[in-house]
């Protein structure tokens, strides 16, 4: 178990939870990055921040911040 | 029949229209009401109330109202804007009427996130109609969509397929929306988990007489210490309170996490409904755009590109224009020279080609220029790079205050500040917002093209660097940067002053590449040239009006017969001349031998053909040469002709003399000497801050404005009537400089800076009153805005002229 901002581009993971209940936990869920479902790491932004990620069949780009509210159980 | 008004005028019901943002549901909301639209505000928020009205197809007297709700991804409410939205849709805001149905539009492209939206509004317990919108870009992406199955699974829900932009699937969904608005409500309840369920029973028990629809419940429930929380507490009281309480506990004692609690329930039952109802779906596109994706977010190359693509942008706006813009300039021209030719002398004539010629004229000459940017924009928006450009510069961003997602207002306001301004509504951070609004000005919008390239072409040389850079290209670029540099430091100190903003949200949806259609880009292209055209036709045409009455009036009858006085003088003086010399010719013709006459006629009519060519002396070379026996003739026909090169000089001379006295005499000019001092350190001659000051309610009005005082200021010299010409010829006509050019490369630059900076335009002031509810914002942003240019252009000019340029 990680935080999705600890993992390293093109990574996989399944998503397993959060770190807390903020809006920004909330807006993620809606946009779905829900517990259960797969997650692709797909690339930074220079600077490294953001970050893509691909869920299902969409591509997020979310910061690094945002990204360590996610927990993540990363395939080896 | 004519029917009474008042029956023809019944409405039979309410519609709300609502959706994820970017689903294009306000394509369907302006298909379905065309132009019977009213645009307000909601009461104390800065949410904008756009309704309209509709017709059922097959029965016309039945009239409803519809409502656009502003895009969200889910009911789920914090902010007081939030809040509005969803109130709207669950009828309980006060002065609002209760929706007797629901739209909801869907992007089929992106099928599961509206879903999820979908479900949410199912427990509203209205019925709903499904707009499922954007089906032929589906079908090209490999998603396949049926609308039958996906109704039947709903539990029969209509789903009308539509395409909003080709208007297609419009009136089936009038027609089903008007159904739908009379039917009874019905509730289509989701079933969420045993313990969920139990807690929604609980509280409507606990709530006594207050009917409240799931929907609402799922809102107490699971937005805690959201708005809907608070209502409901104070008015059911503590009781209710504690069962809330411990409802909630058990919800987290099941799922560990009451948002995880509601959005799993949701996104299970998305995720089914998308099983059902998508039937074959490639993703062949998805890893197309990955590919691309790997060159264009790369972080080194990605970069590069962007800033490759915005300087091509910039380089061609100049170079591919130019034939259009000579073409555009030598219609006026020939226009203003029949003009001249047809009227005689007088105000109308003077109204016509200095004024509105001279002036509109000069205006339009931009339209080359506007519509090579706007295909740019609409190029970079609709394949989908714009989400690209502000993930790449976020964290650039960011560090002056700003997100990435401030970067696609602040990009639009390089069109124009106006819809950059309401391109601000998709950041959720209202100080953010806040921010990006007061700033979005100071990007350079199409309105100071035009003047950058006049003062450009007129100043800057064009010289080329590395084959492929020109100087003219660049300093556009650097004015480009100004604007930027200028935005970033500006947020930066109001974000560390008074506008300290919370850390906003960047979570943005990637969409998929897309080839943009010509006719999407024709469309908007289009629609900007006709706004400009419409601007040129109204508000810089009267402004030019205005200008030119001041600049042609007082006309004192004084002055003209001053001058027709000196006129004369000069010709008479001539005249004596001429005749002495002529005198002298005829002499030494007489004294010729016959056989020579001849050849003194040819001199004669020599001299004038080739005077039209030649110089004087030049000629006379030419003439010596040919006839060595013939000298002394020779140098008489000289004189003559040196003598009338003299009087025609000096009666352009006087005329521009004239003009100029004219012109510093007018209105105009008394009120102009008076504050020239005022921008005296800017480089600035009278003309110019007239000008200036005239462009406050729109800027291109400059153009216009120095086209008719220039025009006006040179009666005889209508060769070239190019108002770059003109502006390379004007010189100061009093103070220590007379004589000397009024531009030069520091006055050029000084005035293209205080553009770059000024916020010289009405229409955008009125937009950040109508964005942010306040006229202090407006206030703000045009103090700032004018007190950075002038103290910016004062500061150019003053250190380019201590560096000796």
């Amino acid at each position: 178990m990680t935080p999705l901002s600890n993992m390293s581009p093109g990574q996989r993971g399944i998503i397993t939870g959060f770190t807390d209940e903020s809006r920004v936990s909330r807006r993620l869920l809606e946009m779905g990055v829900v517990p259960g479902r797969s997650v692709v790491y797909l690339r930074d932004a220079p600077l490294r921040d953001p970050m893509e990620i691909q869920i299902g069949s969409c591509c997020l780009s979310l910061r690094r911040s945002e990204a360590a509210l996610v927990i993540v159980n990363p395939e080896r | 029949m004519i029917t009474a008004p008042g029956r023809s005028a019944r409405y039979s019901g309410v519609v709300a229209i609502c959706g994820n943002p970017n689903c294009g549901k306000t394509t369907i909301f302006n298909a379905m009401t065309g132009l019977n639209q009213q645009v307000g505000n909601y009461p104390g928020v800065t949410v904008e109330r756009v309704s309209g009205r509709f017709e059922a197809p097959d029965n016309p007297r039945h009239k409803f109202t519809l409502v656009d709700i502003p895009g969200s991804y889910s009911l789920s409410a914090f902010t007081p804007d939030e809040y509005i939205a969803a109130s709207v849709l669950f009828g309980q805001l006060e002065g609002e009427p209760s929706p007797d149905a629901v739209i909801c539009v869907i992007d089929a492209t992106r099928l599961e996130r509206g879903l999820y939206l979908l479900l949410q509004i199912m427990q509203i317990g209205r019925p709903v109609v499904v707009a499922l919108n954007m089906m032929d870009l589906a079908r090209l992406n490999g998603i396949r969509v049926s609308p039958t199955k996906l109704s039947r699974r709903l539990g029969g829900i209509p789903v009308v397929p539509v395409v909003g932009n080709r208007r297609r699937g419009i009136d089936p969904l009038k027609r089903e929306a008007a159904r739908a608005a009379t039917q009874s409500p019905k509730e289509r309840r989701l079933t969420f988990d045993g313990v969920t369920e139990g807690l929604i029973k609980e509280l409507a028990e606990s709530s006594g007489r207050n009917h409240r629809s799931r929907a609402q419940y799922l809102r107490i429930i699971f937005d805690e210490n959201g708005p809907a929380e608070r209502e409901f507490i104070a008015r059911e009281g503590s009781a209710a309170e504690a069962v809330l309480r411990n409802g909630r506990l058990r919800i987290r004692e099941k799922h560990g996490s009451l948002v995880v609690a509601e959005t799993q329930a949701l996104t299970k039952h998305a995720e089914e409904l998308y099983r059902v109802a998508v039937r074959a779906s490639r993703l062949s596109d998805l890893t197309l755009s990955e590919k691309i994706d790997r060159y264009l977010l790369h972080p080194v190359l990605g970069p590069i590109v962007l800033i490759l693509v915005m300087i091509l942008v910039f380089q061609s706006i100049f170079t591919w224009a130019a034939p259009f813009m000579d073409m555009i300039d030598g219609l006026f021209s020939s226009l203003a020279d029949t003009v001249h030719g047809g009227l005689g002398e007088g105000p109308l004539r003077s109204l016509l080609a200095d004024g509105v010629i001279g002036g509109v004229g000069s205006v339009l000459v931009f339209i080359p220029q506007i519509a090579i940017l706007f295909v740019f924009i609409a190029l970079l928006e609709d394949s989908g790079y714009m989400p690209r450009a502000a993930f790449l510069v976020d964290r650039m961003f960011r560090w002056c205050g700003l997100s990435g997602k401030s970067f696609i207002p602040m990009l639009s306001s390089f069109a124009c500040a106006i819809p950059g301004i309401l391109a601000t509504r998709t950041i959720e951070d209202r100080k953010l917002r806040f921010i990006t609004i007061l700033v979005a000005p100071l990007m350079t919008c199409s309105a100071r093209l035009p003047v950058y390239a006049i003062m450009i072409a007129a100043f800057i040389p064009y010289k080329t660097y590395l084959g492929i850079f020109n100087l003219q290209g660049l300093v556009l670029t650097l004015l480009y940067l100004l604007g930027i540099t200028a935005a970033v430091i500006v947020s930066f100190i109001l974000k560390k002053t008074f506008l300290k903003a919370e850390r906003g949200t960047f979570m943005m949806e990637m969409p998929s590449y897309k080839l943009p259609t010509l006719r999407s880009i024709g469309i908007r292209v289009f629609t900007r040239v006709k706004a400009f055209l419409i601007r040129a036709g109204t508000i810089i045409l009267a402004i030019t009006i205005i200008v030119w009455a001041l600049s042609y009036y007082p006309r004192t009858t004084e002055l003209s017969e001053q001058y027709a006085g000196r006129e004369a003088d000069l010709t008479s003086a001539y005249e004596q001349k001429t005749t002495v010399v002529k005198a002298g010719i005829a002499e030494l013709t007489a004294g010729t031998p016959e056989n020579q006459r001849q050849l003194a006629g040819d001199i004669v009519s020599g001299f004038e053909r080739l005077m039209d060519s030649n110089d004087p002396q030049e000629t006379r070379r030419l003439l010596n040469a040919e006839h060595p026996g013939l000298a002394d003739l020779i140098e008489q026909h000289y004189q003559l002709a040196m003598l009338r090169l003299e009087y025609q000089a000096a009666l352009t001379r006087l005329a521009n003399q004239q003009a100029g006295e004219r012109i510093r005499g007018s209105y105009l000019g008394q009120a102009g000497r008076r504050i020239e001092p005022l921008f005296k350190p800017l480089g600035w001659d009278w003309k110019v801050t007239v000008s200036v000051l005239a462009a406050f309610p729109a800027r291109e009005v400059i153009i216009a404005t120095l086209g008719t005082i220039y025009n006006l200021g040179s009666e005889i010299d209508r060769q070239s009537t190019s108002l770059i010409d003109k502006m390379r010829n004007a010189v100061w006509e009093e103070g220590p400089d007379r004589g000397k050019p009024v531009f030069s490369i520091p006055v050029a630059l000084s005035i293209m800076v205080f553009f770059a900076l000024c916020c010289q335009c009405g229409a955008t002031l009125v937009t950040i009153r109508q964005e942010t509810n306040r006229w202090a914002f407006s206030a703000f942003t045009f103090a700032y805005m004018t007190v950075l240019a002038y103290v910016s252009a004062m500061t150019v000019y003053q250190l380019l002229i201590w560096v000796g340029l």
